[in-house]
């Protein structure tokens, strides 16, 4: 966002008109302020208020009725195996899934932008374009859908990754259940969302890469950089900024999940493996009609995120602190 | 998808934990109170029992899972010639849970619910909601019988919670080992009775290069079936009584031991295709009907109409009881199934127009509306005699109904509207029996896992307990 400052006689006549309440400026506040903040009051601040409360009731969901229990419910998560197995494994994905997408996602986007020859200009990779579109491609492609293509890929007899490593001669895993092994399920599960999601980032760091002046990098090859060195040294600093907000909301979605892993494994995967907070959550209130219960599940899982939120901030903040020479720091 | 802003989740959050503080003293609006509704208002006749009145409309959501919905469709335009001004609305949807909730708290639910599927709403939690279908059962069908005797025995006790008859299961559904007989004589196989008969016909299977069964990760609990309906013909009823009543030790019975040791047996042998746990069901399902990879699978009579579309021609699909573990010292005899009616149909308490919800439900058990189901969907429903003895040139249809009258006083009836689905153990024995037959459970585990979901629903305030006695 951008403020203009006029000239100081410019400015006191801003501040008389200030106070002069003409039917421009109500309605210039009325639609640009008190609308927004009323729709924002009535769809978003009131559902998470109506939720705490609902968190501490017993709720059954086909009701009107509900008894206040208090913090009975959170108390209750404490001991509940199943969501304490369903917030190790968002933690998990949380603590994974976004490093990893992220790093194959930047590692393609510095081949595609300046993988190229190392005398000359500073180029992409021969043919970067079509490796962008391919990587993009998954992107294209709703969740659901991917889930489905992936779930007949692992498919244990008949599917297309057993009988590959059939082809090559890896007869042990004939009739492997990638997502029905209590090892696998998740690594699997993972890989899928990855596959999903790194064409985005790729497409979002080759803008940011494209942004930074070429100059830069001849500076940088002249004083005898490689390729790796340009990488770490000149492209990833300066799209810090990408990766900082890639990370944040690359990680909301993973907490989340809930697509991906219902599609891939409906009930939670093998011991619960690849069971994620919603899904617990989904499976509380609408198999088990404990809306209430569930609720209180929510409101856990909208304090981790912040919390996670929370911890990338602050783990940027530290890691740009220490690096003064950073121009584009903000 | 919505995408939040970390600064609107803070921020809400933190609104969230400070106004939660000073609303949570505040009552929730509640439509408890309200008058009943839907009582007719038209005259009550022999012919309108319900006194459905002229100029109304009838407001059912049917399940649209194997049987489609357009039986409902069907019986409602025998229902118009009866009563021409009434107007029929079906709505075909799977999320039933997720569609239904919203209009139960609302207290505008619909007529007549068919609570069905892996979506269905819990009947705990809407249990208190339901009408009764007493009256049904005292009125006469369109051909002038009554309609407890024209469907039938048993029907009544299935959908009976705790004194109340709350739902009509409308399909008869039978438990079996389904085969191909082509299969079968091709290789001069006979099906076993026993578990041994079972594993000696795993090992000429597997001479083949076949395999004995095959299992999908969502249909996993079709095996726990075959374990409880094998313990039950061999040890009696009370076995699984008490597992309904979730009495504590009810899985650490020595006859179901005996059983859950022969299928460790089975599994260690490997006598299923492996990777059931990773495989979709119906692909599962496909490798026994379509590749004919594996001899038999235990599922429910639905399973010809399921796999229509991925049945190997000339399969000749073939009911068959399930195994005892010895035929000589066993309860029941060998013809002994479990067989009972399915597909629940409930009437909201507050619906608009419950006595059109009792016609549209007095229209389905017509004659006309009952054969015409068991035609089109290949499947029995609760309506005595609609069914030829050539199954309408089906052979699993003709030897289910078979099955049905061989089993006769025999049968036994537990899992139809079922203590499992009442608590809601569905995911939860998924994983336990995904896991039991992937090899990874010893039969210990699976006892003490089985435990623990009865201990969890016992323990349990906010759900009313049911008395099963079958």
């Amino acid at each position: 966002m951008t403020t203009t400052t006029g000239p100081g006689s410019r400015r006191r006549r801003v501040a008389r008109f200030r106070q002069r309440l003409t039917f421009d400026r109500i309605s210039f506040v009325a639609v640009f302020l008190i609308l927004p903040l009323a729709i924002f009051g009535v769809f978003e601040l009131s559902p998470y208020i109506q939720a705490f409360y609902y968190a501490m009731t017993n709720w059954g969901g086909f009701s009107a009725e509900m008894d206040f229990v208090g913090f009975d419910n959170f108390i209750k998560l404490t001991s509940d195996a199943k969501f304490l197995r369903a917030a190790a494994n968002s933690a998990l994905l949380c603590a994974v899934l976004p490093t990893l997408t992220l790093v194959t996602a930047f590692a393609i986007a510095v081949v595609v932008t300046t993988g190229g020859p190392i005398i000359g200009r500073v180029t992409g990779l021969k043919g970067g374009g079509f490796y962008r579109v391919i990587s993009f491609f998954p992107y294209t492609v709703p969740a659901i859908v991917i889930g489905l293509i992936w779930a007949q890929v692992y498919d244990p007899t008949r599917g297309l990754l057993n009988g590959f490593l059939k082809l090559i001669g890896l007869d042990q895993f004939d009739g492997f259940p990638w997502i029905g092994n209590v090892h696998t399920a998740m690594p699997a599960s993972m890989f899928v969302i990855l596959w999903g999601f790194v064409g985005f980032y790729t497409i979002l760091f080759v803008a940011a890469i494209k942004g930074i002046p070429a100059e830069t990098y001849e500076a940088a090859r002249i004083d005898g950089a490689g390729r790796f060195r340009t990488a770490v040294s000149i492209a990833l600093p300066q799209v810090l900024d990408s990766v900082q907000t890639s990370y944040i909301y690359l990680g909301l979605t993973v907490i989340d999940s809930f697509v991906y892993m219902r599609v891939l494994n409906a009930q939670g995967g093998p011991d619960f493996s690849t069971l994620t907070i919603t899904q617990d959550l989904h499976m509380e209130a609408f198999t088990r009609g404990q809306f209430g219960y569930a609720t209180s599940m929510g409101v856990v899982l909208a304090a981790i995120t912040m919390l996670y939120a929370g911890i990338i901030f602050l783990i940027f903040r530290l890691i740009r602190g220490k690096d003064t020479d950073l121009g584009s720091a903000a | 998808m919505k995408k939040p802003t970390i600064r609107a989740i803070a921020s809400a959050g933190a609104a969230a934990l400070v106004m939660g503080a000073l609303l949570s003293c505040a009552a929730p609006s509640s439509n408890s109170g309200d008058e009943p509704t839907g009582g007719g208002g038209g005259e009550v006749t022999a012919d309108n029992p319900f006194g459905l009145a002229a100029g109304t409309s009838i407001d059912a959501v049917v399940f649209d899972g194997g049987y489609h919905t357009d039986y409902v469709d069907f019986a409602g335009e025998v229902l118009k010639a009866k009563f021409p001004d009434v107007t029929v609305k079906v709505t075909a949807t799977s999320e039933i849970n997720a569609e239904m909730q919203p209009r139960f708290v609302g207290g505008n639910p619909p007529d007549l619910l068919d609570n069905q599927g892996a979506q269905q709403i819990p009947l705990a939690s809407v249990i208190e909601s339901l009408a009764t279908w007493d009256d049904l059962w005292e009125a006469e069908n369109y051909e002038g019988v009554k309609i407890s005797d024209a469907v039938y025995p048993g029907i009544r006790e299935t959908g009976t919670y705790n004194g109340r008859f709350v739902q009509v299961p409308y399909v008869m559904t039978a438990w079996a080992f389904y085969y191909s007989q082509s299969l079968f004589d091709e290789n001069s196989w006979t099906p076993p009775k026993t578990w041994d008969e079972a594993l000696t016909l795993c090992e000429s299977a597997k001479a083949k290069d076949l395999k004995l069964f095959v299992w999908g990760k969502e249909a996993a609990s079709y095996w726990k079936y075959l374990a409880l309906d094998s313990a039950v013909k061999q040890g009696g009823v009370e076995i699984v009584e008490r597992i309904a009543n979730l009495e504590p030790g009810a899985w650490d019975d020595p006859t179901l031991r005996s059983v859950l040791d022969k299928f460790k047996q089975v599994i260690d042998n490997q006598c299923f295709i492996p990777g059931g746990s990773g495989q979709q069901f119906t692909q599962a399902q496909a490798q026994w009907s379509n590749d004919k990879s594996a001899l038999l699978y235990y599922t429910g009579s639905w399973i010809e109409n399921e796999m229509a579309q991925a049945t190997a021609d000339n399969f000749q699909m073939t009911a068959w009881p399930p195994l005892v573990v010895d035929e000589a010292t066993a309860a029941l005899p060998f013809a002994a199934i479990d067989s009972g009616a399915d597909e629940k149909f409930v009437l909201p308490a507050d619906s608009a127009n419950i006595a059109g919800g009792k016609e549209l439900m007095r229209a389905m058990l017509s004659k006309e509306a009952a054969s015409n189901f068991a035609k089109t969907r290949l499947a029995p429903t609760i309506v005595k005699d609609t069914v030829p003895a050539d199954g309408f040139g089906s052979t699993a249809l003709a030897s289910t109904v078979k099955l049905i009258s061989e089993s006769g006083e025999s049968t036994f009836s537990w899992s139809f509207g079922g203590y499992d689905t009442y608590y809601a153990f569905g995911p939860d024995e998924l994983v336990i029996w995904n896991a039991f037959l992937d090899g990874q459970k010893t039969v210990d585990e699976l006892i003490a896992d089985e435990e623990a979901l009865g201990v969890r629903a016992a323990s349990d305030a906010n759900v009313e307990k049911v008395k099963y006695s079958f």
